[in-house]
């Protein structure tokens, strides 16, 4: 009984101590490593891509007063956003009764722009409240 | 909405401290007026929600109420009205000199690997690694969220992967998409890529046995090189601050590369499925969350098993906000052939059909509630219609056939097969890349 026939029988495979032919071919791959001696000192080249500049924008004017204003609640989509946004519109109701609330659920997942839900908060809107994580 | 001139308020879980701000800053707002309030809010009762608006920012310690109606109503300073183009550092293009081993640890202990060993990317090696392409070092390849990167940087990432410079144009076709693996969300992605045409067996691809598993050097490095391009081409995957998986992903790893085994299937190859010719060398592109084994068949003692049961069995078990992506042995192939299925496209039909659920069960999943649930709200179908109808009606898991997709892989030890829970993004052309 040869070595190869008696590793069969104890249900082992002959390519535990012979490299099986995948293993063999990703060998005959020589590294480009090329590496030095312990001594020798290289130069590494950076993997990062390159950022983009980043374009500033002035924020909007703000409001000179919050009352009799219409704020608009935006759920963007996360889990629990409505229901947290619930709680804020009932605590403008207690503290802020002369502030208007409008709770809307934003179309589309969560980076998505929704145009019509925008339109509607420049012309009937004076600030947003954005909930956003989960 | 500050750009329309709607003074806004995010109001943010504590846990996206980080990248609430590194957003707000990245998109032209650095000084932006954001407020936080507790981490998660889901699965919250009214009650502790009350209770969370009517206490403090947990980052500023201030009133939350307070905190939104003073950041809505206090004057802008200098500083929020600032606009133009403002330059950001590209960061330095070498490091060095210094040993490989000292290399070694700066690139590991400054994120720009998967904290495996590295090849060290030396200008040697980096201009072996360029051979592979007849494409000039500084030329364009693609966007990712805003960076750009070019020919170098791509084989910079592919030296460090321990790429052959044969695989280089399979790297270079995938950053040319600006699909970089390791996206971020909450729910840890994964990736996976198809690669058809004969440049499988001159990279000595290995479709055979063990065909998802490290037996290839081109295999295992061209999917390592995807994550490590992740990391280095675009914003990075810095945990909490531009990645956010949850739990993470093992396919992260290495992003399950799958060489189709074109000569043993029947089937049409995938990228001719998608319009490209035979002779083409074609990488296509999957995101999504998991791949999982499919537990042999239906009809035990049958002279024929019914793989098609078996994948209908398990499609209902992924989530809709991904589709399917079936990985068959030849063997399996082969059954499923002998079943009447000689071509993708009439399992890819039967298996629409016949694969569906209740309304209700739809609509039920949280994941279909935050992804599907607001295009139907703006009126995208079928997702309005399957938001309409009666909770006991049937629908299929997903909008089409064609979104349960097949490629063949295996070595025909035994006729299995395994289903992803993933996405066809796109495939590209490697030749443009050679």
């Amino acid at each position: 009984m040869n070595r190869r026939q008696l590793l069969s029988l104890l249900g082992v495979s002959p390519a535990i101590l012979a490299a099986s032919p995948a293993e063999a071919r990703e060998k005959k791959h020589k590294n480009v490593a090329g590496n030095g001696g312990d001594d020798a000192k290289f130069m590494a080249l950076s993997p990062k891509g390159t950022p983009p500049p980043v374009q500033r924008f002035s924020m909007a004017p703000r409001l000179s007063a919050i009352q009799g204003k219409t704020i608009y609640l935006v759920d963007t989509g996360f889990l629990g956003a409505d229901q947290l946004l619930q709680q804020v519109a009932a605590w403008f109701q207690k503290n802020q009764p002369d502030v208007k609330t409008v709770l809307r659920k934003k179309a589309g997942t969560y980076p998505e722009e929704d145009p019509k839900l925008w339109a509607e908060i420049k012309a009937n809107g004076n600030a947003t409240i954005m909930a956003i994580g989960h | 909405m500050e750009k329309m001139g709607i003074p806004s308020v995010p109001l943010v879980t504590r846990a996206y401290e980080d990248l609430a701000k590194s957003t707000a800053a990245e998109r032209g707002m650095p000084t932006l007026r954001i407020v936080f309030t507790v981490h998660p809010i889901w699965g919250k009762t009214p009650e502790e929600l009350w209770a969370a608006v009517n206490g403090p920012d947990p980052i500023t310690g201030k009133p939350m109420m307070k905190e939104i109606m003073d950041d809505l109503t206090a004057p802008l300073s200098a500083e929020d009205q600032k606009s133009g183009l403002l330059p950001v550092p590209a960061g330095p293009e070498t490091f060095g000199p210094d040993s490989l081993d000292n290399l070694q640890s700066y690139f590991m202990n400054n994120a720009m690997t998967d904290y495996m060993p590295i090849i060290v990317p030396t200008e040697a090696t980096v201009a072996a690694m360029l051979k592979g392409t007849s494409h000039q070092p500084d030329e364009l390849v693609g966007k990712a969220g805003g960076y750009k990167y070019n020919v170098k940087q791509v084989a910079v990432n592919a030296v460090m992967a321990g790429c052959d410079p044969s695989y280089l144009p399979v790297l270079l076709a995938i950053a040319s998409t600006g699909d970089l693996a390791l996206g971020t969300s909450t729910t840890s992605f994964g990736y996976s890529m198809i690669i058809n045409g004969p440049i499988r067996d001159k990279l000595s691809m290995n479709y055979g046995i063990g065909a998802l598993s490290p037996f290839a050097q081109s295999n295992a490095t061209i999917g390592r090189a995807w994550t490590l391009m992740g990391k280095n081409l675009g914003v990075g995957a810095i945990p909490g601050q531009t990645y956010w998986g949850g739990q993470g992903n093992t396919l992260n790893y290495n992003n399950a590369v799958v060489a189709e085994d074109e000569k043993n299937s029947p089937w049409t190859p995938f990228h001719v499925q998608k319009g490209f010719k035979p002779e083409e060398n074609v990488v296509s592109i999957f995101n999504g969350w998991d791949i999982r084994q499919g537990h042999g068949a239906k009809g035990a003692g049958a002279v024929l098993p019914k793989f098609d049961e078996q994948i209908s069995s398990m499609l209902p078990t992924l989530t809709r906000m991904f589709n399917a992506l079936v990985i068959c042995d030849p063997l399996t192939v082969k059954a499923l052939v002998e079943q009447g299925y000689d071509t993708k496209e009439k399992l890819q039909d039967w298996l629409w059909k016949n694969t569906t659920v209740s309304a209700k069960e739809y609509r039920d999943s949280f994941l279909a509630h935050v992804w599907l649930y607001p295009r139907a709200l703006r009126g995208e179908e079928p997702y309005a219609t399957w938001y309409k109808v009666p909770e006991d009606m049937q629908i299929p898991c997903w909008p089409k056939a064609s979104d349960i997709e097949f490629v063949v892989a295996g070595g025909q030890t035994n006729t299995f097969f395994q289903v992803g829970n993933m996405n066809y993004v796109r495939s590209v052309s490697i030749d443009k890349w050679v």
